[in-house]
Parts: C-alpha cells; structure tokens; sequence
C-alpha cells in the first residue's frame, strides 16, 4: 500500500469507485481507494439498482437526467456490462396528495425535457404493466426512459476502470482516523497504516459520521435500516420499476429474472443495523402479492438489510467541509446515491480536482443545514 | 426399475395413481417423490438449464441442487424432488427460467393468525437426523421440553437409508443396522417431552432466537430459549466434462433413491470415491440388484473401512485407486465413462484412459457442512479443511459464537453418524444446562463427561486423525474468541 498520494477516497462503493475514475480520467491517477470491507459491501450492493429521473424539485430531476445520460453510455465507456435496462419507472398514485403532487411534478418534470406521462389506472394494463393490480390506484405517473442497472457490476466496472488508469484500490483497510493539521486535511490512518495525502473524500454512507468525527466534522446524518428480498428467477414478464410513495414499495424484475423489492418501514428506529426481520418477510410478500397477485406462487429466495443515511432533506452532502481544507464529502445519499452516482461523482470529482463542476453543487454543501431551514424533495421511498 | 426383490428392505407405498408427464399418462405412488416416480418410469430429463439449454435430471434428492425444477400443475421452478406425487398431477419437463401462470389468483382473505405463532419453547433442535435426535433424547431425559423441526417427510436423517450394519460399542447401537438405530431413536422420544414437526423447513432464524418455519405451505414462528443446529450436510460436486448429464448422481441421492424409493438408479454403475460412503453405497447398490461396473478412487489408497471394501471386492467389483473419471459420455443421459490412471499430482497419464459402458455415475467425493442457520444467525464461522469446509466455531460444549446457539453433527464438521448421535448427546446437555436446579449439575457433569469419553473413544486411531485435527482447530478458534473451552 501506498504511504503518500495525492488524493484518499475513504468507500468502495459505487460512488467512491465512480469518483475515483473521474478523478484518474481528469489526469489525477495518483489516488488510493481504501475500503473497510469489499467492494460494494454497504448501501450499494444492498439498493436495489432502481435509476429514477421523477423528483419533485428542479435541481433533482436535472441531476437524474445527467445520470441517465451517463448511465447509457457507461457499458461501452467503462468496456463492461452494467446490465443497465431502460424499463421504465411507474410511480402509482392512491391518495389526493399523491395526485397533486404528481400533477405538479410531471409539469415541472415535462419543462425539463423528460419524457413522463400520467397514465389512468386502464393506460396502466393495456400499455404498460398488464398484470399489475390496479385497485385503489387513481393514477400514475410513467417514464419510460427510467432505468436500472446492476449495483454490484457497475461498481465492479468503475473499480476495474480506476485500476486501469493507476488508481490503487485497498480493500478490506479500515479507516480508523482522518488526520488533519491546522485546518487541513493530511491523509488518513488505517488498519494497514497512514497514507499522507492533500485530498481527502469521505464516501462511506451512514459510516461518514464515525469518520468524519475523527476530523472533528459533525455530519447530520442518521442511519435507517431498509430490508428488500428477491425471488427466484423467471421469464421476464414486466419491464419497469414499479413504486409507490404512500404505500411505500417499489419493486422491479432484474436482468437475470429475479423480482426485488423493498419497502420503507414508517417506524424503523434509527440506528446502524443490517439484520433481516419476519416482519418484513411477511409485510412485503403481501404488498407483491396485492400489487401482482401472479407472484403468489412465486418463491422468494433471499432476504437482506441496508442502511439509508438519511439527512434532514433527504438530499446528500457533497463538497468540500468548512474548517478542514482538502476534506470531502460526498454522503447521506438518502437511499438515492446508485441512481445519480455517475453524474454525482463526476461533479465532486471536479470539485476535488479544484475545477468549477459542471452543474452547481454548492447547494448540496453540508453548510447549508446551518444556514437555515431546508427543503425536502418528496419523492423519496 | 422398481426394486421388487430386496434382501433388506420392505418399500411400503401408497396407492398406484395416474399423472401427467409432457402430456403422456404415467403412473406412480401418491406420496413418493416425483422424481422417483419420473424415475421409475424411465424418465431422465426433467428440465434444461437456463443457460446453455443442458439437459438436467435427478441429483441431490434433498431438495439442494435444483437439477430437478419442473412445472408441476402450471407452477414453474418446483422441486420434484422433495415434492409428492399426487392423482391427476400435470407435471411438465421445463426449459428455461419457467413462466409464472396467467391465471387468477383470488384474495385470500386476511389471516389475523399469519405468520401462526407456535409460541416459546426451552429447546428448538434443526434437523431430525441422529444428531439432532440424539440432542432431544439428552434434553428430554433431564426434562428439558424441545421441538425437532426436520424438512423430511419422514424423521432419521441420512440413518434411514442405511442397511449395513454400525461398528463401535454396545451402547453406540453397535451391529445395528442404521435404519434399526434411525428408528430406535425415534421410538425413544416417544415417551420424551419432544414434539418433532416433519415436512418443516426453518427458512431462517430471527434475532431474538425466532425461528420462521414453512410448514404445510404456511408460515410458522416458534421461538426458544436454546437452540441446537443439526443441519447436517450436503455432498460435494466433481466437475468433468458432462457431469451435469442425467444419470450423474450423488451417493445420498442414490441411497434415496433406492433405499427409500425403491427405485434403481440405473443398471450399470461407476462409483467415484471409495470412502466409506462410496463403499458402502456400493454394497447397497449390489443389494439392490444394480451392477458397479468398479470403484475409482483419486488417492493411491482407499479411505474406507476394510470391511466394507473386501465385502465389495467379493462380490466381483475392482476398486480402482490412483484412478479418476475424465468425462462422462451421452446427450440426454449418461451412457458411459471414461476413466483413466493418474500420476502423484493427480494429473491424467495418457493412454490409461479406459472406456466403460455404464448408465450411472455416482459420486460419493465428501460432504460439506450445511452452514447457512448458522451463518444467517451470525455466528462466527471459520474454514477447517479437516471438518469438511466452512463450520461456527463452536466450543466444547458445541456453543457457537452466539449465546443459546448449538451446533452438532455434520454440520459441526464432517464425520460419521456414531460421533453425530454422540455430538448431539452433548449439545443437548449443554442446551440443557440453563434449565436444570444446581442439585442436578453434578449429574449433568457426569452424563457431560461420559459424552465426551465417548467421543474422545469414536475419534482413536488413524480414521479419526481429521476430525481430532479439526476439532482441535476448531477448539482454539473458540478460545481466542473467548469461548469457555
């Protein structure tokens, strides 16, 4: 392992890989990737792949348009099979707030350039998803340039990319501490020894906080355990992401013909914890089985917990942190990190590289949840 | 391929019912497997893989290997293996990922009782085979209450399906055949405080020690205070050219199927290994009335008992060593090998290669602990080669690295079922500990001690050399994790 570089990317995760590619195609290549784990062993290898470009606030729907760009041509710029699909995201309506909200978010969506329709419960069988259930939905809003890819190759492919352009990639090296001096960032200490580095970026999901602490930085993240599962594998039968927000599912059939799906359970306590319940076990088969009545004879095969690192607004912490120059952050992805990863990344990449990124980010900076209060995007599950 | 005539066996069946094969009418016993019934009416192709569209057939008959998914009245991706047979049955050969029925599902109506809570209990023992039933008899006989959850239609484990007859002592059921022992230690919980739920598959274990059990099609919950792992284990695969071909078998799915089913595996066998599963199996094959045309075994000598290989080599069968099979020939079905000799780095030495006309292969190449409970329920695990692959580290008293957590039998590592049944004992003083007056320790000592000189005893001499290597790994991974050991 290295002892000095010039950049340390702390997570192995799609967005810390990511990252740490922009950085070595911008010409950086002198970067250390340091995971506690394996690749892809927190949050991202626990999503379910879902690629959304619906938000409800402008400067999220522009983001996830860039990413879907991104994603469609990563295949071929990475030279590895991402299993990206563009199946289409269909969101489902049930209450009045949903349709309100819908209403307003395709009109902002739809002067953004994005090709999203609202779809009557009948629109919905015929030309979309005939096997869906579609009692109690009033409408729904749908995509069709919405996509998915695999989390685990994608992450896979932005490592291996890395490598090949000099980055160094150190796994199973936890990060026990941020060293920093007057004000500075100076690199990092590990469980296999320090690497002094200028740039450091904290991309570690709800583990940001513990490391971000030992920079002395305080991060308002909180972790939520989420639970999906997935079936075994069939012929494939539906193409889209399936969601909704009041009912608080989504579900998807994957490349190779599993179903996976989760749902955010209301009264999960906060705090880090990755076990599976029954009670999820149990809850989720019975929303697949109300939404698709077919999958009731299907058998499930697996079932996992992950963490969201959730903060006040839903939305993550990106950019440079106030009082420790050369200190990044790019975390509390909120549950949404897979989808906008590459366009994300290679916006904080520019950002560490000391260029000006090609969108704004600065309102995602973590000082804006000291400079007053903050709005919430809505369409989060 | 019905086993008419058999030396020791009796096959009790159900009635002789009709189904459905590929739109062909076939007959076979309700309530045997599908697969023996598709087997003993000679079929051998059950689906085609999802990649390559390889013809694959009957393997595991445990319900592991999915070798055997077919769509069984409209419903793709069942194990026809571990599924029964019923009249009128419409059973269909699959290609493919398999394609959910378009058909209406009503709703069912809401179930305030789901999943069905089957309460608390001091002991939940996992697998009903002799370790697991060894571990209830132990619990019980000091009165601890247990239940024994095996996804067996029927309890004994791997022990029914066992004719020959055990070594060791008297009070190891020496000179008993295993499905005698099988059905004593069923007996002996009869008058036991233990209930033993058969046909229930533990899908996973919970925090708070809650088991999720399937049960009937439906989900069950049963939560305990202790709770013994006697998983058992699952056997090994050997890759050569062809080996995913029907009529590849494994020497437990042999036994199934012969010893339980009473159907043939086929007419002309090639065992490969000549361990004594590989040897026994052998024999029982000869019993059965099925030809092995030899025994291959990789390493320059047999790892099997004497006595089980001289009883093979009387009845005609060469036992083949420094020899492995290269490749198995046939489209939809084995219909032969291809052996050859090979040198010291088990390399094939050319122009050994010797052709046999056989239409079965059976692998008897070693086991691997069933780990997953364990692992899903976070016990720490290591890879001890001597136990047979990854094992929970377990203390002496079989504890694992999660407190009420037991591990006893093949899943606590690879050995045979005398040391199981004895394994189980101990889990099951152990289990039973925390729920015994302090008046009733010294006993539990004793019993404890006996157990254990019992195991110390099975372990001697040079057929226990990888299981004491093993366990005493395994014992200090337990005491630098802090283990009581």
């Amino acid at each position: 392992m290295k002892s000095r570089a010039e950049c340390v990317i702390i997570g192995g995760g799609v967005v810390g890989t990511a990252i740490a590619y922009y950085l070595a195609k911008a010409g950086m290549t002198d970067c250390v990737l340091v995971e506690a784990d394996y690749l892809s062993s927190g949050a991202t290898g626990r999503c379910g792949g879902g690629i959304r470009q619906q938000w409800s606030t402008e400067a999220n729907t522009q983001l996830a348009i860039e990413s879907v760009r991104e994603f469609s041509s990563l295949s071929e710029e990475l030279d590895a099979d991402i299993e990206f699909l563009q199946g289409g995201y269909l969101v489902l309506a049930y209450t009045d707030e949903d349709v309100a909200q819908f209403e307003r978010n395709v009109a902002l969506q739809q002067g953004l350039g994005l090709d999203v329709a609202i779809l009557t419960p009948d629109e919905i069988t015929d030309r979309v998803v005939p096997q869906l259930n579609t009692d109690g939905v009033r409408m729904a809003t749908y995509c069709p340039s919405d996509a998915s890819a695999n989390p685990f190759l994608t992450t896979r492919a932005y490592a291996d990319a890395a490598r090949r352009l000099g980055v160094e990639v150190e796994l199973f090296t936890p990060v026990t501490r941020v060293l920093t001096k007057r004000g500075r960032v100076t690199g990092v200490e590990t469980s296999r020894g320090t690497i002094r580095a200028p740039l450091v970026v904290n991309v570690t999901g709800s583990h940001s906080v513990p490391i971000a602490k030992t920079a002395g930085v305080d991060l308002p993240i909180t972790p939520y355990r989420r639970q999906i599962l997935v079936t075994e594998p069939l012929e494939r039968f539906f193409d889209p992401m399936i969601i909704s927000f009041s009912l608080g599912v989504y579900f998807r059939q994957v490349r190779h013909g599993s179903v996976i799906g989760g749902f955010g359970d209301p009264d999960e306590p906060a705090g880090f914890n990755q076990t599976s319940s029954l009670e999820f076990l149990t809850t989720m088969s019975a929303k697949l089985a109300f939404l698709m009545p077919r999958l009731r004879s299907v058998k499930i095969v697996r079932q996992w917990g992950g963490m969201y690192d959730l903060t006040p607004d839903a939305q993550p912490i990106l950019g440079e942190t106030d009082g420790v120059d050369g200190f990044f952050q790019a975390n509390g992805f909120s549950g949404h990190g897979f989808m906008i990863a590459p366009k994300v990344a290679m916006l904080v990449a520019q950002v560490v590289a000391g260029q000006k990124p090609d969108l704004d980010i600065s309102r995602l900076n973590a000082r804006r949840f000291t400079e007053g209060p903050v709005t919430t995007d809505r369409s989060v599950v | 391929m019905r086993i008419t005539e058999h030396p020791i066996l009796k096959f009790e069946k159900g009635p002789l019912v009709e189904f459905e094969h590929d739109g062909r009418k076939l007959k076979g016993h309700e309530g045997e497997s599908i697969a023996a019934a598709l087997h003993a009416a000679g079929v051998r192709v059950l689906r085609h893989s999802i990649k390559l569209d390889r013809p694959r057939g009957f393997f595991c008959a445990i319900g592991r290997c999915s070798s055997c998914l077919m769509t069984v009245d409209g419903v793709p991706n069942v194990m026809t293996c571990v599924t029964a047979l019923s009249a009128g049955m419409r059973i269909e050969t699959q290609t493919g990922k398999g394609i959910i029925p378009d058909v209406h599902f009503p709703t069912p109506p809401t179930d305030p009782d789901y999943p069905r809570d089957l309460g608390n209990v001091p002991l939940a023992i996992v697998g009903a085979g002799p370790a697991g039933l060894s571990a209830a008899i132990a619990a019980g006989q000091l009165g601890v209450r247990s239940v024994v959850i095996d996804e067996n239609p029927v309890p004994g484990g791997q022990l029914i399906k066992q004719t020959h007859m055990f070594f060791g002592s008297k009070e190891h059921h020496a000179r008993v055949r295993g499905i005698d022992i099988g059905a004593i230690l069923v007996k002996e919980i009869e008058d036991l405080p233990v209930d033993c739920l058969t046909g229930t598959t533990v899908l996973g274990l919970y925090p708070g020690r809650m088991l999720a059990l399937l049960r009937n099609g439906r989900l069950h919950r049963l939560t305990a205070d202790s709770v013994i792992l006697a998983t058992g284990a699952s056997e090994n695969m050997l890759a050569f050219p062809n080996s995913d071909l029907p009529g590849v078998y494994g020497a437990g799915a042999v036994q199934t199927l012969m010893n339980v089913d009473g159907v043939a595996p086929g007419k002309r066998v090639l065992m490969i290994g000549a361990g004594n599963i590989g040897l026994i199996v052998s024999y029982q094959l000869l019993q059965a009335g099925v030809e092995v045309a030899a025994v291959v075994e990789g390493l320059p000598e047999f790892g099997g008992y004497h006595v089980h290989a001289a009883k093979i080599r009387r009845a005609g069968v060469p036992i083949m060593t420094s020899h492995t099979v290269l490749r198995a020939l046939g489209t939809d079905r084995v219909e032969g090998a291809v052996i050859s000799k090979i040198d010291g780095d088990w390399r094939p030495i050319e122009g050994t290669e010797v052709e046999l006309d056989v239409d079965t292969i059976c692998l008897a190449v070693g086991l691997t602990p069933n780990c997953e409970l364990a692992s899903q329920f976070g016990c720490d695990e290591a890879y001890v080669a001597e136990l047979g692959g990854r094992v929970a580290i377990h203390d002496a008293s079989l504890e694992t690295t999660v407190p009420g957590v037991h591990i006893a039998g093949d899943a606590s590592g690879i050995e045979e079922a005398s040391t199981a049944m004895l394994e189980g004992r101990l889990a099951g003083l152990s289990a039973a500990a925390k729920f015994l007056h302090d008046r009733e320790m010294g006993e539990l000592t004793r019993l404890r001690s006996e157990a254990e000189e019992g195991l110390r005893a099975l372990r001697a001499g040079p057929f226990g050399k990888h299981a004491r290597a093993g366990k005493r790994k395994m014992l200090a991974l337990a005491s630098a994790r802090g283990g009581d050991s």
